[in-house]
């Protein structure tokens, strides 16, 4: 769980792209991403859920990839691109899909949001327009116990159709 | 008359799929749950568990805790200052154990660190020795007189009893009889966001508490008597909860960070580990279920005697409700004439089992639902007959000898989803020889609000001086949309858009009880208690406008924070011009509602009574593909049809449809929490996207007189079909029945292999 405040015995230095901005903080190498993004960064839009990989509820984006940040350890995101959800409204695609996430109802509880947002970003940032299945492998790794997955799925492909309309008007 | 003009129409908030309150700041990542909350000078907590499944507590040794870095206090039984007990029906719960543990993961000690890691560290340091006793993990050994006791009162939590006609002879004339045993098991809740809380006391002295609650006036009056403070001394504020279903109606969090903070007199913070969750938080209730039905040979059911043994574990929660539930709901949706039906729940050493979506019901339906596929075979009968043969109907009487009124949609759900069922059945596809496809029906009844007792809510609605309006509901919005709904229903009746309404929730500083959020309650009741509060809000508003625009009352109307004279809609004064005019005239600008379902206690022997005003139906079709070979089973299809009475925001009601039967699937398939054995979602698994069939939500409107705009409820009963429709179409696919849930590989497995030799 979060919040632990480490007194580190050793610290490294990191330096990473963090929602479009440059950071730069020192580390306890056995620190996770997660506790850095909520705990040392304030960024507690990402949630933890689990701890142990298995319900998503942290994933960011590193280098263009979606992953568990309860499972990365902070000095990997060094020289690394990170989004955060924080960082998704600067974004074309994260305003697309947190417009088609709320038209479509997909958020109930909202405590996996954020993780569903950037498991679905990643998705579209690597294919636009991903057929359904690509959609369902994109986000089993997420769970949601309210809402049932109909609504977030629409959603993903309502975003893809916006996105691809944004695109073709660039 | 000419027609209206455009600015006449009604607004139409109701019926509209308004987008949620509380969505933008959730996809944002701005939404602030308890886990995020950070004050200056926050204190972290740990609670230390019972290893022991039940023993007496012979010392708890925390000297090398309190020496131990960075902690700021160990906190046993002795520190609270008022009474040891807590529990929302039997007051049967110590936030920190006295003389003995009752199960594994009993709160013992409390420890307060300067970081979490100090408070982690001092937990491992308190010594505690147990006087280890014997245990008891069934519920009828529980019920001997030689078992182990587990309370001084002794093992029975409560029995219910529902009695009507005469079942002994309504046997004897039966053309068939079929009789059969069922088992549940335990569920965990697994909501996403485990627990947590924040306590702090703030500057007037009132001991402020953040979490993650589905009924904060509850947790305060438990923490008042826990803490021996007045209600004034403390005040309740439920955080966007990530999820509930019944899990977060017991006292989790509040107690620990009350106690931790009124003797701290700084910030404290806790979170449930997701372990931590899994291992002392509610569970759905164990049940064994012994079922007898008799029907004439044209499918009429004549006599029902359900005999049911409920675990509740070491403590009670909502367990006596859950007795209840299950009893009244045991006939499910059909008219019975002879019933006998017992159900009786012990303690256990197991862990508590409390309130999860449902209380009891979709447990009962497993076996109700069995039962009449059983006897469609029985009776050589289609199963969709059968059901629509017996449903009940506007004048009808349930077990408990309560005559329907309205509103009552049973059928109407069946016939929706019908045509489904029977395409299914006559197109079945064409599939490997281990591949089996089957298609199975279910269907439900369940009564909204709590069982034959008072459960009313309270809502205020407030003009401001600006012309704007809030809303007051002590109504807690765990995910499934009760802000949104009472917005709309407030908006409708004063004729505004639902986002000119400002909401103040769930906040027992600003706000009086709503209830629970349990029992798919909000809409209706405090829906209605909304109606109310708007409702004199408007007669003033009208009175005071007619006035105004020098008109008669009956000629003015409301619309988007104007009154208007009808007909003449630029003769108007606002909402804001109405506050003036009220203030200095000294009309009240705050107006209160209150609503109490209509219902009448149940008698102890017979059960007769009116347990509820309303009731939702429900039906649900499952297509299934079986694997022969490994016991895997590939939910294709689920058709849910809802009788909701109204749907105030439709897509709200489609949202609750989907996860209902996603959980349902769960249920029926995979989810089974083994006490002692489970630890967290890497042994406990719930349905994942890939799990997810096709749903087709079908909503079906049988309007509810006393419903807000006829509005009844859904939130538990999306759930209950899923689980009995999948069964019932593993049994089709199969040719054997499966009588215990849930179907896991193994059981899928042993039923086929049965099916093949016979």
């Amino acid at each position: 769980m979060t919040d632990i405040h480490k007194e580190p015995m050793e610290s490294v230095s990191i330096t990473f792209q963090l929602n479009a901005e440059t950071v730069t903080l020192s580390v306890d190498p056995s620190e996770s991403a997660l506790i850095v993004l909520r705990d040392r960064l304030g960024l507690t839009g990402t949630k933890e859920g689990c701890g142990i990989g298995e319900c998503g509820a942290c994933s960011i984006i590193v280098d263009g990839k979606a992953v568990n940040s309860c499972l990365t350890l902070a000095p990997q995101l060094d020289g690394r691109n990170v989004m955060t959800v924080e960082g998704l409204s600067d974004t074309p695609l994260g305003q697309s899909l947190q417009k088609a996430f709320a038209e479509t109802g997909s958020v109930q509880c909202g405590f996996c949001a954020p993780g569903i947002l950037m498991s679905s970003c990643a998705l579209l940032l690597s294919n636009p327009e991903p057929t359904r299945e690509q959609a369902i492998e994109a986000i089993s790794g997420n769970l949601c116990r309210c809402a049932g997955y109909v609504q977030v799925l629409g959603a993903i492909q309502k975003a893809s159709r916006i996105s691809s309309i944004n695109d073709s008007q660039d | 008359m000419t027609g209206k003009s455009s600015n006449e129409k009604p607004v139409d908030s109701v019926g509209q799929s308004v987008i949620r309150v509380g969505t933008l700041e959730r996809l944002a990542g701005n939404a602030i749950f308890c886990a995020d909350i950070k004050l200056p000078d926050m204190a972290f907590l740990v609670a230390v568990r019972s290893q022991s499944h039940h023993a007496l507590i012979k010392s708890v040794n925390y000297d090398k805790a309190l020496d131990s870095q960075g902690c700021l206090g160990v906190f046993t039984s002795r520190h609270i200052p008022g009474k040891n007990r807590f529990g929302i029906i039997n007051k049967d719960q110590f936030l920190l154990a006295e003389e003995k543990v009752r199960c594994i993961g009993d709160p013992i000690a409390l420890v307060a660190g300067e970081t979490l890691l100090a408070a982690q560290r001092a937990a491992r340091l308190v010594e505690i020795t147990y006087q280890e006793l014997p245990t008891v993990f069934n519920p009828e050994e529980a019920l001997r007189v030689d078992a182990p006791k587990i309370h001084e009162s002794g093992n029975l939590l409560g029995r219910r009893l529902v009695r009507k006609g005469n079942p002994e002879e309504a046997f004897r004339i039966s053309d068939v009889v079929v009789e059969r045993y069922y088992e549940t098991g335990h569920v965990e809740h697994c909501y996403i966001e485990p627990d947590a809380g924040v306590a702090f006391v703030d500057e007037n002295g009132v001991l402020t508490i953040f979490a993650s609650t589905q009924n904060p006036h509850y947790d305060l009056k438990d923490v008042c008597d826990l803490l021996n403070l007045e209600e004034t001394k403390v005040r309740i504020i439920q955080s966007p909860t990530g999820g509930g279903f019944g899990s977060k109606l017991d006292l989790n969090t509040q107690g620990f960070t009350g106690l931790a903070a009124w003797h701290l007199k700084r910030p404290v913070k806790m979170v449930y580990t997701r372990e931590e969750a899994f291992l002392c938080t509610s569970k759905r209730h164990p049940l064994r279920i012994w079922y007898k039905t008799g029907a004439s040979k044209d499918g009429r059911l004549l006599a029902a005697d359900v005999r049911i043994v409920g675990d509740t574990g070491a403590y009670a929660s909502y367990g006596m409700a859950v007795v209840t539930r299950s009893a009244v709901h045991a006939t499910g949706p059909y008219e019975i004439p002879n019933v006998n039906i017992e159900s009786t729940f012990a303690y256990t050493n197991h862990p508590m089992a409390g309130a999860m979506r449902g209380f009891g019901v979709p447990q009962i339906a497993f076996a109700h639902e069995s039962q009449m596929d059983l006897l469609a075979q029985a009776l050589n009968m289609s199963p969709v007959e059968i059901r629509l043969r017996n449903s009940l109907r506007v004048g009808s009487h349930t077990a408990t000898g309560q005559q329907l009124q309205a509103s009552v949609g049973i059928a109407k759900t069946i016939e929706s989803v019908k045509p489904y069922h029977d395409k299914a059945k006559s197109n079945p596809p064409v599939l490997k020889s281990h591949h089996k496809y089957g298609v199975g029906i279910a269907s439900m009844f369940y009564g909204i609000g709590n069982t034959g007792v008072q459960n009313p809510s309270t809502a205020q609605i407030e003009l401001n001086r600006d012309g704007s309006i809030t809303l007051f509901s002590g109504a807690a919005d765990i995910g499934q949309g009760s802000s949104t709904v009472l917005a709309q229903i407030a908006a409708q009746d004063l004729n505004l858009e639902p986002g000119m309404i400002n909401l103040v929730i769930a906040d027992t500083g600003k706000t009086t009880s709503a209830g629970a959020t349990s029992a798919s309650r909000q809409t209706y009741i405090s829906g209605n208690a909304v109606l109310e509060a708007t409702g004199k809000l408007k007669e003033v508003l009208l009175t005071h406008a007619a006035n105004k625009l020098k008109t008669s009352r009956n000629t003015v109307g409301l619309r988007a924070g104007f009154a208007f004279e009808n007909g003449n809609h630029d003769h108007k004064v606002s909402f804001g011009e109405l506050a003036s005019i009220m203030t200095r005239t000294g009309t009240p600008l705050k107006w209160q509602g209150f609503f109490d379902p209509d219902t009448t206690p149940l008698d102890p022997q017979t059960g007769a009574g009116k347990p509820y005003a309303t009731f939702a139906f429900a039906s649900h079709v499952a297509e299934v593909i079986v694997d022969t070979y490994t016991g895997e089973v590939e939910v294709v299809r689920i058709v849910a049809a809802h009788d909701v009475g109204k749907a105030i925001n439709p897509e709200n009601v489609r949202g609750q449809i989907y996860g209902g039967v996603v959980m349902g699937l769960g249920f029926a398939l995979m989810e089974e929490y083994i006490a002692g054995k489970t630890e967290s979602l890497k042994d406990y698994h719930i349905p994942t996207c890939a799990d997810v069939p096709e749903i087709i939500p079908i909503i079906v409107e049988d309007h509810e007189p006393s419903g807000p705009f006829g509005a009844k409820g859904v939130g538990e009963p999306a759930l209950i079909p899923t689980a009995p429709a999948i069964l019932n179409a593993i049994s089709d696919a199969l040719g054997s029945r499966i009588y215990k849930l849930p179907a896991s590989l193994e059981r899928v497995l042993a039923a086929s292999i049965l099916s093949r030799e016979s």
